[in-house]
């Protein structure tokens, strides 16, 4: 079922009212070099339930943009509205996972993942039944008395996921959720992220920049310039739904990973000229 | 940090070579010192013999205003502990979560730190009297300055994604602190703890050595000024027994969690 609907989303994309507006976004950092604008005039919708992929080459702005839209980062020009509400601070309705290693070291895999239930004020016994619930969601029963020292990557990053998902958000805001994986890990949790949103019916906003991935999962994939970063290109991904990793080796696939990889192939090789004369200039 | 709290318990064999060589140290003190009572040199009884210490340190710990006079030092140090740590780590904290603050104020910090606090003792004895009041104080100030600035330094080490992942859920500052930030820099803060009570217990019997009429220090000064060597000896000795006994129980509270968790 959610399929059928999630399939018609995209294209409502512009007619149903969005769930999240980014309206004419700039952030400009002060860098002892001089101002440096991260984001330039970055403008976007997102529909309720629309799985929305950003793309963009390293140090593009990605991260920049999603502390933007997650209300962590201000002195910004333009406009966040969630639900028509504009933005001030961290919103009740926004989930953030972010690129970072972030559980909490000192807490057990079911206090990690019960830490928005606790901020909320639940008491113990529910917050422990809905952290078991969401552990359960991302394949991590047994586990639910471990350290996050005692897991593996993948799993802490999994149960990073659990805990933005404990708290029920309206809109999933993940930046590069997967990025420190290997490729089949990545795939693997690919799917189940897919499966959660599905059952959840979120709207998701994911940050990458593996092409594989925003394709696969995305209702539609917007690929960013490097430096300033704005928006190249938005591409529609009309691949059917239900998704599993196996779709990677179709051949629709394969032409959507190819156009946006010649978009993104410019930026990159841009970010890489850039990268390289910074560093034959900082060397002596 | 989870490095430290690995390293810091090495597993000694029971007679290792070091554990040898301290105990020879000991022994060729004692006799040194035995030696010397016997021979005479110095004043008959500024060296007393270990015998007579032995039999004086029995009689300190059978004597029962001995540990009423205990019961006020370590309530008073307790106390100051209390107050000069609970204000050092809201000030730690306060000055390690705000650049401005920190930037301004942790000069003084810096530079009043190190001074020794015995100076400031003549004002506490005009602001809180000569009784208990004024030997909290001369804790309270001793401590405060290490567990402030451990407290900001730990604030600065913690991980900023773990207070973005906090804001995001929109904890409250109190969650922040409590959930966030406290077990965050708890190996920091509980270093901090354990500097501040060492420098707590010794402005606290400094002060009491100088001006007062009850403690441990009271006692020492007492047993000096009556020319009771024997027993300012074994007071002495008990106080060094129960200093190291205080800072290996709080050394436990930092090593203990720290394998799993950090
Ligand atoms: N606080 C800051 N002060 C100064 N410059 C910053 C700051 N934060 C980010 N930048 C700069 O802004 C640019 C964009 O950074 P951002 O972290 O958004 O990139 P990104 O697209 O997330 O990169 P990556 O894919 O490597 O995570 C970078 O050039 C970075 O150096
Ligand atoms: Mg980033």
């Amino acid at each position: 079922m959610s399929s059928v609907t999630r399939a018609a989303a995209a294209p409502r994309a512009q007619s149903a009212a969005p769930v999240l507006v980014v309206d004419g976004i700039v952030k400009r950092f002060e860098t002892p070099d001089g101002v440096m604008t991260a984001v330039d005039h970055i403008s976007f919708d997102v529909a309720p339930g629309e799985f929305l992929a950003v793309i963009g080459p390293s140090g593009c702005g990605k991260s920049t943009l999603f502390n933007i839209i997650g209300g962590l980062l201000d002195g910004y020009e333009g406009r966040v509205a969630v639900s028509g509400e504009t933005l001030k601070g961290p919103h009740a309705s926004i989930g953030m996972v972010f690129q970072e290693e972030s559980t909490f070291p000192w807490r057990t895999v079911t206090d990690n993942v019960a830490f928005p239930l606790e901020i909320a004020g639940l008491p113990k016994a529910q917050r422990v039944e809905r952290a078991r619930h969401f552990i359960d969601l991302v394949g991590l029963s047994g586990f639910e008395n471990r350290y996050p020292a005692e897991l593996s990557g993948g799993m802490r990053q999994r149960v990073a996921i659990a805990r933005t998902l404990a708290s029920e958000p309206k809109i999933l805001l993940m930046d590069e959720p997967f990025g420190a994986l290997d490729e089949q890990t990545r795939l693997l949790l690919g799917d189940k992220v897919l499966q959660i949103q599905d059952q959840l019916k979120q709207t998701c906003l994911l940050i990458t920049h593996n092409i594989t991935e925003a394709v696969q999962l995305a209702d539609r994939v917007l690929v960013m310039t490097y430096r300033p970063g704005t928006v190249k290109r938005m591409v529609p991904i009309e691949l059917p739904r239900p998704r599993s990793s196996e779709i990677v080796s179709s051949d629709a696939f394969g032409r959507y990973v190819a156009q946006i990889w010649g978009d993104l192939r410019e930026e990159a090789s841009r970010g890489m000229r850039d990268d390289e004369a910074h560093r034959g200039g900082g060397a002596p | 940090m989870a490095e430290t709290g690995r390293l810091s318990a090495p597993a000694a064999p029971l007679a290792s070579p070091v554990t040898l060589v301290r105990i020879a140290i000991v022994a060729a003190i004692l006799v040194t010192w035995e030696a010397v009572a016997a021979s005479g040199l110095l004043f008959r009884d500024v060296v007393p013999s270990l015998l007579v210490i032995g039999r004086a340190t029995a009689g300190l710990l059978a004597d029962k205003t001995y540990y009423w006079h205990l019961g006020v030092t370590a309530g008073e140090v307790g106390i100051g502990l209390l107050i000069g740590g609970l204000s050092g780590l809201a000030v730690g904290i306060l000055l390690g979560s705000n650049r401005l603050l920190g930037r301004a104020f942790e000069a003084y910090l810096y530079y009043l730190g190190p001074t020794p606090k015995i100076i400031f003792f003549p004002v506490m004895i005009m602001w809180f009297g000569v009784g208990p009041g004024s030997k909290v104080a001369m804790g309270t100030i001793s401590c405060f300055f290490p567990v402030a600035l451990s407290a900001a330094a730990g604030m600065r080490e913690i991980n900023p994604v773990l207070i973005r992942v906090g804001r995001s859920f929109r904890a409250s500052t109190w969650q922040m602190v409590t959930k966030i930030y406290l077990p965050a820099m708890r190996l920091p803060a509980i270093n901090g703890v354990r500097l501040g009570l060492g420098v707590a217990i010794i402005g606290t019997l400094l002060a009491e050595t100088k001006l007062s009429n009850r403690g441990i220090g009271f006692l020492i000064i007492n047993a000096y000024s009556t020319f009771d060597m024997p027993r300012m000896y074994a007071l002495l000795i008990v106080l060094f027994v129960l200093s190291i006994g205080v800072n290996a129980v709080v050394g436990r509270l930092g090593g203990v969690d720290s394998i799993r968790r950090a």
